[in-house]
């Protein structure tokens, strides 16, 4: 509940306050860890034991990513991955949402929708590069398309799930209150399930980047995934390393967004998670 | 006082896998009257959750009848206002938000709405929480919270289903005193569940022992005590004997 104090349970699961020192320590030997690896690298590639044909040194991925940040390519790929995920993204939760919500609280919709589900849920976004390319090309459409078909099943699933595991004694309360079916849909039902609905979206955000990456490394003239194929096409390792560290920032910065607004949307689960 | 809450001749079933159906309650017939307060009193599996559940339109008789103010209960009924023994509290709403649903419900303007639920707050003394989530509150806080929205609801009679039963001794006796003082001002009908002898002889205006499988009517007490009544009516010779007449008609009921 409280900023600073934070709980570790310990394997025994007694719960104690981390002492102070833990918990100034800790970014300190992270930080630590961090540079000692960095430099390990280094070390490993300007004494010869890892050829830089395999490996560049951090000091050559620097000075790539100063040149790709100087020219503005590597700030457009970002950009550009992060409107293609969004768009797949918002466009998945629009359809899989209300249709996870109508499934769950009416069994006809779930019947019909059930089998086309478990068909397509087998198969990783990547296979549907192929198709995806042949009906609308290797634009911007197609990206968003994998996006969303790489997306919208889990979506629907968690919906689903949360939306089934609303406890029924709350709806009864709510009905004994005077509350009809209306008010039961979004007083009750849907309030109860969005924790679960939120952090399902969150694990699917996930994944709709991976589905991105993957579409943008087949066929794509733009985008971080694109840029690490370049790389790789031109012999540029540095380049590809590039890509692949500003991958991992991006998604991790969209992850700390995603935190936040879950914080906001959900304010009282707040002291589940510290 | 004419009756407004009654059950005639009432039987629930339930069936239960491929076994032959069990007999909830069998045969319960009781009149309750506007501004008593009655406890259902018997042993876990007798059939006082079912028949309360049945006063409260959440299930029907099999057969039999469940009447309020002569009016069949065959659905949901908010004049029923249930108090529930896990307290059912909205965790996403604040106090305030919990207190006010049935009001928004009622389509109480929200002046009117804050208005009665701060009175309903201060009745179970729960200022300066109005802004917690239910969770960040002790258990029974939480229960002081469900009887405030069920009171600011205003239903015409309260439905409580071992609503004290899951606090511990002493908040238990709090909330009784609460409950007497709050019930003998408003003189709301109240059917209480209960399987504690010493928290209906503390409540009850009249008390209603059941026996088990199936659940049935064993007896009907008045109880004499004295109002307004104090949860140290406790250490009275009165209460004494009171509950030793009513432990026989219980003993008997354990034994078997």
């Amino acid at each position: 509940m409280n900023g600073d104090t934070q709980v570790a349970i310990r394997a025994d699961g007694v719960q104690r306050r981390r002492s102070r020192a833990h918990v100034s320590a800790s970014p300190l030997i992270k930080i630590a860890s961090v540079c000692c690896f960095v430099l390990a690298w280094q070390l490993a590639t300007t004494t010869g034991v890892i050829s830089p044909l395999f490996l560049p040194s951090p000091g050559q991925i620097v000075a790539q990513a100063q040149e790709l940040i100087a020219s503005g390519d590597l700030w457009s790929s970002v950009l550009i991955s992060s409107e293609r995920v969004f768009a797949g993204f918002a466009l998945a939760a629009l359809v899989a949402v209300p249709l996870g919500v109508v499934m769950a609280v009416w069994w006809p919709a779930k019947a019909i929708v059930d089998p086309f589900v478990s068909l397509l849920r087998p198969l990783p976004s990547i296979t549907w590069i192929p198709l995806t390319i042949l009906w609308l090309g290797i634009g911007e459409e197609q990206k968003v398309a994998i996006v969303f078909l790489g997306s919208w099943i889990y979506m629907l699933f968690y919906t689903l799930a949360s939306v089934q595991r609303v406890d029924p004694l709350l709806i009864r309360a709510a009905r004994n209150l005077g509350a009809r079916d209306f008010a039961v849909m979004w007083q009750v039902i849907l309030p109860a399930a969005l924790p679960g609905i939120i952090s399902g979206l969150k694990v699917t955000l996930a994944i709709a980047w991976s589905c991105v990456l993957s579409a943008e490394l087949v066929a794509a003239q733009s985008g971080l995934g694109a840029l690490i194929w370049q790389g790789k096409d031109w012999g540029n390792l540095p380049l590809v390393l590039v890509g692949m560290v500003a991958i991992s920032i991006t998604v991790l910065i969209a992850d700390a967004i995603a935190e936040r607004i879950e914080r906001v949307l959900v304010p009282w689960e707040r002291h589940r998670r510290g | 006082m004419p009756t407004i809450l009654s059950a005639e001749n009432v039987t629930r079933t339930f069936s239960i896998g491929r076994g032959p159906d069990v007999v909830a309650v069998h045969d319960f017939s009781l009149q309750v009257d506007e501004g008593e307060f009655v406890c259902l009193l018997g042993s876990s599996g007798c059939g006082k959750t079912t028949m309360l559940n049945m006063f409260a339109g959440f299930i029907q008789p099999t057969q039999g009848r469940v009447l309020l103010r002569g009016h069949p209960i065959t659905r949901i009924e908010p004049r029923c206002g249930v108090v529930f023994q896990s307290y059912a509290l909205f965790p996403w709403k604040t106090v305030q938000g919990n207190v006010e649903f049935g009001l928004r419900m009622q389509r109480v303007p929200a002046a009117e709405r804050r208005r009665r639920a701060a009175r309903f707050i201060e009745l179970v003394k729960l200022q300066g929480f109005e802004r917690h989530y239910p969770v960040e509150l002790s258990g029974g806080m939480q229960q002081r919270v469900t009887l405030a929205r069920i009171l600011a609801a205003d239903p015409e009679v309260l439905l409580m289903d071992e609503p004290f039963a899951a606090l511990d001794a002493m908040t238990r006796q709090d909330m009784q005193e609460e409950l007497l003082r709050i019930q003998e001002a408003s003189r709301k009908t109240v059917v209480f569940i209960t399987h504690s002898i010493d928290e209906a002889l503390i409540l009850a205006d009249r008390i209603v022992v059941m026996s088990a499988r199936p659940g049935r009517v064993k007896a009907i007490l008045e109880n004499t005590l004295p109002r307004p009544r104090h949860v140290s009516i406790q250490l009275s010779p009165d209460f004494a004997a009171l509950k030793a007449e009513i432990w026989t008609l219980v003993e008997s009921e354990v034994r078997t």
